[in-house]
């Protein structure tokens, strides 16, 4: 296994390496960008069927990852490998194209799949899922390769998945706190050791690259937390006590320990004060029952004020996010399609699901 | 000549009007050459960048990096212009 892992990076190795060289960089994402779906294009997958769409994508970016999967899987389980596959070879070509500072930081933004693999693997072991059915949904763009992976989800138990994970920074909350059965306290402590670790990486932003970086994740840390108070406040979970542990810090706008301990129609009345209210307003309905409605419109939030910053500030680390974010988008969007047309589900349904921008 | 007073040393002046002329025409050429180098750097990597994605660019991307040259072209002509006058 320690081949796999390679040497563990040194202090040193965190440090800006090389020039940045943005020119390169951000143009090579622009036209990167221009290649991705255009929305014109979600209308006419909802009236395709999965072959039809698979292979409409196949004559798109996706073609060498559904040739090459396609002798091994079929259907709409080619589709999610092809997908998966496709996005982790997408952010590891960001990381060749830059050098320096940006490539640090995209880095470290992508160790978000790290956790996701990991979260996936734990979840995959307890409820006794398949190792095929575990791979289907792994996604191999963080620092854990897909052969690591996959030796991941071949084992018997998560105690032997956690041990194979002895050189990673994860280790020691896993080793110390999963029992078995606490996944969901686990996943969000593995959630809150990200963005603290982000912000560490960050630490006190002096160039503009690291201010713009700093607030992009901390927009992101902010719809995390909304969405999560309305979980809870939806579920009636008012206890300070309860609800604090869930928060992560960091975020924005939102005072999160004030929100927190309001009840729900003030908590509402709270958010009319921020600037997420204009993208969420149109789907605060007294009787809400989904919330699948808010996180998508606070999803397209923040894919348009990325785009908006990354005109702002061309030439910067943000172009290259507002890719990132855009692409991992347009999977999502193909993968919700795959899924809602194999599960037989209407159209008006999967539409609802789609962030088109 | 203003110059001339500018640089009289002690033992007499080190630059007469002539080399006055020939160092400022040189400053002329070196400053824009360099300026362009720069400019030029920038946009041709720009331009491979979006080459590497899409071939199609290379046209665009060629004549958006020469653009620059001009930077040296009128400081080859401020500078034959100092020399003739």
């Amino acid at each position: 296994m320690d081949k796999i892992w390679g040497k563990k990076p040194r202090k040193s190795d965190k440090k800006k390496k090389g020039t940045s060289n943005y020119a390169y960089a951000v143009t090579r994402v622009r036209a990167m960008k221009s290649k991705l779906l255009p929305k014109e294009t979600y209308p006419r997958l909802m009236n395709m069927g999965i072959d039809e769409i698979t292979r409409f994508i196949q004559e798109s970016e996706y073609k060498n990852d559904i040739d090459e999967l396609a002798m091994k899987y079929s259907g709409a389980d080619l589709a999610e490998h092809a997908l998966n596959r496709n996005l982790a070879l997408t952010y590891a070509k960001l990381l060749l194209i830059t050098a320096g500072e940006p490539n640090y930081l995209i880095s470290e933004y992508l160790r978000r799949y790290d956790i996701w693999n990991i979260k996936t693997l734990l979840r995959g072991k307890q409820y006794n899922a398949s190792e095929e059915e575990i791979l289907e949904t792994l996604i191999s763009a963080g620092e854990l390769t897909y052969t690591t992976l996959s030796e991941l989800a071949a084992m018997e138990s998560y105690e032997e998945i956690i041990e194979a994970l002895n050189e990673t920074d994860y280790y020691p909350l896993l080793q110390e706190e999963y029992d078995g059965t606490n996944l969901a306290y686990i996943e969000n402590e593995l959630d809150k050791m990200y963005y603290s670790g982000l912000f560490g990486v960050i630490g006190k932003p002096r160039s503009k690259d690291r201010k713009l970086f700093a607030r992009f994740i901390k927009l992101e840390v902010d719809a995390k937390n909304m969405g999560t108070l309305f979980r809870l406040k939806k579920a009636g979970v008012e206890q300070l006590d309860e609800i604090m542990p869930l928060m992560i810090e960091g975020g924005l706008e939102l005072n999160t320990e004030k929100l927190a301990s309001l009840p729900y129609e003030e908590f509402v009345e709270a958010l009319r004060k921020t600037r997420y209210w204009d993208a969420i307003s149109g789907v605060m309905v007294p009787d809400m029952d989904s919330l699948t409605g808010l996180e998508c419109r606070l999803l397209k939030f923040s894919l348009e004020s990325a785009t908006t910053y990354s005109h702002v500030s061309p030439i910067s680390i943000v172009p290259i996010m507002d890719y990132i974010i855009y692409k991992n988008n347009e999977v999502n969007n193909l993968r919700i399609i795959f899924r809602g047309k194999e599960a037989g589900l209407e159209d008006e349904l999967i539409k609802d699901q789609l962030v088109v921008i | 000549m203003v110059g001339e007073d500018l640089v009289v040393a002690a033992s007499g002046p080190i630059l007469d009007a002539a080399g006055m002329k020939a160092l400022g025409a040189a400053l002329a050429i070196t400053i824009t050459g360099l300026a362009s180098a720069w400019a030029e750097k920038e946009i041709g990597t720009a331009a491979i960048g979006a080459m590497a994605e899409n071939e199609g660019l290379f046209g665009k991307g060629l004549i958006l990096t020469v653009i620059p040259e001009t930077i040296v072209i009128f400081g080859l002509v401020a500078s034959l212009l100092i020399n003739s006058a």
